[in-house]
C-alpha cells in the first residue's frame, strides 16, 4: 500500500507531468481562460488517463508489439469519444467551450507517455492509480493557471464576480481587467513562472 | 502464444476494431436524443433571449423543460419567407419542429455570400430565389414581436444573432448574440448583457427604408443608430455590424410588405 | 485569392503553436537546435499536407451526417461523426508509420537525429488538431483543405525554427538557475505569441 501511495503522490507535484516532465501542454492551455472548462478538462483527462492505462495494462500481454501504438491510440480514442459524447449530452455548455480540445485529449502526450512508461509493464491496479494521479497532476496545473487567468483577466472565479463592481471605471473606480491574461500567450508565461517557482524549491532537479 | 505472428496481429486488429466500434455505436445511439435536445433547447433559448423571455433560465431547476415550456408559451408562429418578402410556409403549432426552426442560418449565409460574389445579375437572382429566411412571431407581455435570425463570420469563426423587432416594425426590442470561437473577454463579449442591451430601441427601418446600425469606436453619439464597439475587438464589432446589415437587407422586403398590410388594417 | 488568404491566415493568424498551443510537446522538446527543429518542422508540413486532404475526403464521404448518401439513399440518415476522432488518428498514425519507414531508409542521419520524435508526430496535437479544425471549419473544397493543412504546417515550422534559433542564443545568457531551460522557453514562447497577435485580423 505504501508503494501505491507513492505512485499516487509523486506525479502531483514532484514529477508533475506538466511542469517537470513537460508533457501534455498541447491541448490544454487554450481551455484555461475560465475555471469551469479547465476543471471539466482536468476531470476528463484524469478519467481518460486512468482508464486507458488500466485497460492497456489488462490486455498488455496480448497486444502484438508491432501495432502497439495503434492499439493504444484506439483505446485512448475510444475513451475520449465516450467522454465527448457524455459531455455533449450532460454538460452541453461546457462541451461547446471545449470544442475541438476534447478530441485533442487523444494526442495528449501524458496519456501515451503513461501507457508506454507504466501501463505496458505494470499490473492493472497500480496502472489505474498512476494514470489517475498523472491526470490529477495535470489538472492541478490547469486549475492553477485558470485561477489566475480568470481572476486577473475577467475579475471572476467560476463565473462569479470576485473583484467588486465598484472598483471598475464604469462605477467610478480605477480598476481594469488585464486583457492580456485572457490572451493565449499569458498561459505560456504563467506556466513558465510555475516551473520557475517549482524549480526554486527543488534544488535537486538537474534538468 | 506467439503474439508476433501475422495472422494473430490481423485477427487482433479486427476484434479490437469490432469491439470498440460496437461500444461507441451503442453509447452514441443511447445519448443521441439527449444531445439533440440540447441543441434544440439552445436554439430555443437563443430565440427566447432575444425577446427577454428566458431570463430565469439560470434559476430554473430543470433548464431544458423550462425553456421548452417558455418557447411553447410565447412563440406563436414560425414562418419562412423568401427574399421577395413572401411567406412560403407558416406553422402555428409545434414551432420547435417547424420548417422555420429547422432552417440553418449557416446555409443561408453561404447562399448570401455566393450572391455577393455572383458573376452576373442572372446568377445572383437564381441564388436569391433559393434563400429561405426564418421569422418567429412571439406574443410577449409587451406585445407582438418579430424575431429575425442573423449569421456571419467573426474574427475566428461564425457569429450569429437573433433580433426581435417591435410591432411597429421599425425599432429593435431586444437582441441576442452568440459566437463559436471569438476571443474570450474581447470579441467574446458580444454575448454580454452590456453589449446586447445597447441594441434596444435602435431604429432599423425609417420611412419605409432600411437604416443601418453603425458600430462606432469611442462613444456612440447618435443614440438611435449607433452602438459602442467592444474595446479591443474591432473586427468582431465590425462583423456584427455587417452581419446585421446583410441580413436586414434580405429581410427588408418582408418587413415592408408586413407594414403595408398592418397599416391597411 | 481565397486560398492565398487562407494560407496566409493559417500561417500567421491561426498559428498552431501561438494561437492554439498545438504541438507544444515536440515544440519544446525538439527545439534545442535549429537543424533538428527544421527537420521536424518539414516532417510536420509533409504529414499535415497529406493527412489533411485524406481526412477531408473521409469526413466528407464517410463521417459527417448524411455523408453516406452517395452509397445509397437509404443510408442518408446515418451519422458516423462520433467515429471521427478514431478514424482521423488512425489515418495519421498509419501515415506517420509510413513516413518513418521512408525516412529511415533514405536519410538515416535525419532518422537518427529525430529519433523518438518521429513516432511522436503521430501524437502531435498539431496534426490531429488541424484535422479537427478542418472538420469544424467545414471547408468547401479539397483544395482549400489542403491549403489549410500546408499553411498550418508552415506556421508550425516557422514557430519551431524561430524558437530553436532563440534557444541556441540564450544558452549563453545569464538566466536565474531555476528559470533556465524550460521556464525561459515557455516565457519566450509567450512573448513570441504576443508578437504573433499583431497579425490578428489580417486578410488579403
Amino acid at each position: 500500500m505504501a508503494m501505491d501511495k507513492k505512485i499516487f503522490t509523486t506525479p502531483l507535484i514532484k514529477s508533475n507531468p506538466v511542469t517537470a516532465l513537460v508533457l501534455g501542454i498541447c491541448s490544454a492551455l487554450a481551455v484555461t481562460v475560465k475555471l469551469e472548462p479547465a476543471i471539466v478538462m482536468a476531470i476528463s483527462v484524469t478519467l481518460v488517463t486512468g482508464f486507458s492505462s488500466f485497460l492497456i495494462s489488462l490486455i498488455r500481454k496480448t497486444i502484438p508489439n508491432r501495432i502497439r501504438i495503434i492499439v493504444q491510440l484506439v483505446v485512448v480514442a475510444m475513451f475520449v469519444i465516450l467522454i465527448e459524447q457524455f459531455l455533449k449530452a450532460y454538460v452541453y455548455d461546457v462541451s461547446k467551450q471545449l470544442s475541438v480540445y476534447v478530441g485533442l485529449i487523444i494526442t495528449n502526450c501524458i496519456i501515451m507517455g503513461r501507457i508506454e512508461a507504466f501501463g505496458l509493464s505494470e499490473k492493472p491496479l497500480p496502472s489505474l492509480i498512476d494514470g489517475l494521479a498523472n491526470g490529477l497532476g495535470y489538472g492541478l496545473v490547469l486549475v492553477v493557471v485558470a485561477f489566475f487567468r480568470e481572476l486577473l483577466g475577467s475579475g471572476t472565479l467560476y463565473g462569479m464576480q470576485i473583484i467588486p463592481q465598484s472598483w471598475y471605471a464604469a462605477e467610478g473606480g480605477h480598476y481594469l481587467n488585464n486583457g492580456l491574461f485572457i490572451m493565449p500567450p499569458m498561459a505560456l508565461i504563467l506556466i513558465g513562472c510555475l516551473i520557475w517557482i517549482q524549480r526554486c524549491f527543488q534544488k535537486d532537479d538537474t534538468k | 502464444m506467439d503474439t508476433n505472428k501475422n495472422s494473430y496481429t490481423i485477427i487482433y486488429t479486427i476484434v479490437l476494431v469490432a469491439v470498440v466500434a460496437t461500444i461507441l455505436a451503442v453509447v452514441s445511439t443511447l445519448l443521441k436524443p439527449v444531445q439533440q435536445t440540447n441543441i434544440v433547447v439552445e436554439k430555443q433559448m437563443n430565440i427566447l433571449s432575444s425577446a427577454f423571455l428566458a431570463a430565469d433560465a439560470g434559476n430554473a431547476s430543470d433548464k431544458n423543460s423550462y425553456i421548452q415550456e417558455q418557447f411553447a408559451r410565447f412563440v406563436k408562429e414560425g414562418i419562412v419567407v423568401n427574399a421577395n418578402g413572401d411567406v412560403i410556409k407558416s406553422d402555428n403549432e409545434n414551432i420547435a419542429q417547424s420548417d422555420a426552426f429547422k432552417i440553418s442560418p449557416a446555409e443561408q449565409f453561404d447562399i448570401m455570400r455566393k450572391i455577393a460574389s455572383a458573376k452576373d445579375e442572372q446568377q445572383a437572382q437564381q441564388l436569391r430565389e433559393q434563400l429561405q429566411l426564418p421569422v418567429f412571431i412571439c406574443d410577449t407581455p409587451e406585445g407582438k414581436k418579430y424575431i429575425l435570425s442573423c449569421y456571419g463570420s467573426g474574427l475566428w469563426g461564425p457569429i450569429w444573432a437573433y433580433i426581435s423587432v417591435n410591432n411597429n416594425l421599425s425599432t429593435i426590442y431586444g437582441a441576442l448574440f452568440d459566437h463559436k470561437s471569438e476571443t474570450p473577454g474581447l470579441g467574446g463579449e458580444i454575448v454580454t448583457d452590456n453589449f446586447r442591451n445597447q441594441f434596444v430601441d435602435k431604429v432599423i427601418v425609417e420611412g419605409g427604408a432600411i437604416s443601418h446600425i453603425k458600430v462606432v469606436k469611442g462613444g456612440a453619439k447618435d443614440k438611435a443608430h449607433e452602438i459602442d464597439a467592444l474595446s479591443g475587438a474591432t473586427i468582431t464589432s465590425n462583423a456584427v455590424q455587417s452581419m446585421i446589415s446583410m441580413w436586414l437587407e434580405y429581410y427588408m422586403p418582408y418587413l415592408q410588405k408586413l407594414s403595408q398590410t398592418t397599416n391597411a388594417e | 485569392m481565397e486560398s492565398l488568404n487562407l494560407f496566409v491566415k493559417s500561417i500567421f493568424v491561426d498559428n498552431m503553436i501561438f494561437a492554439y498551443f498545438l504541438g507544444m510537446c515536440s515544440f519544446l522538446a525538439v527545439s534545442k537546435n535549429v537543424k533538428t527543429a527544421a527537420g521536424l518542422g518539414l516532417a510536420v508540413i509533409f504529414v499535415l499536407g497529406i493527412t489533411l486532404p485524406i481526412n477531408y475526403l473521409l469526413n466528407k464521404y464517410l463521417l459527417s451526417p448524411g455523408a453516406l448518401a452517395w452509397v445509397s439513399p437509404s443510408l442518408a440518415n446515418v451519422d458516423l461523426s462520433f467515429l471521427s476522432f478514431i478514424i482521423f488518428i488512425a489515418v495519421i498514425a498509419s501515415f506517420v508509420q509510413l513516413v518513418e519507414m521512408v525516412v529511415e531508409k533514405f536519410s538515416p542521419s535525419l532518422y537518427a537525429s529525430l529519433g523518438i520524435f518521429l513516432p511522436l508526430i503521430a501524437v502531435n496535437c498539431a496534426i490531429l488538431g488541424a484535422s479537427l479544425f478542418m472538420q469544424e471549419k467545414a471547408f468547401a473544397t479539397l483544395g482549400l483543405a489542403t491549403v489549410y493543412g500546408l499553411g498550418s504546417g508552415v506556421g508550425w515550422f516557422l514557430a519551431i525554427v524561430s524558437i530553436a534559433a532563440i534557444r541556441e542564443k540564450i544558452t549563453y545568457s545569464n538566466i536565474p538557475k531555476p528559470l533556465q531551460g524550460l521556464g525561459i522557453t515557455f516565457i519566450i514562447s509567450g512573448l513570441m505569441a504576443i508578437a504573433f497577435m499583431g497579425f490578428m485580423g489580417i486578410s488579403l
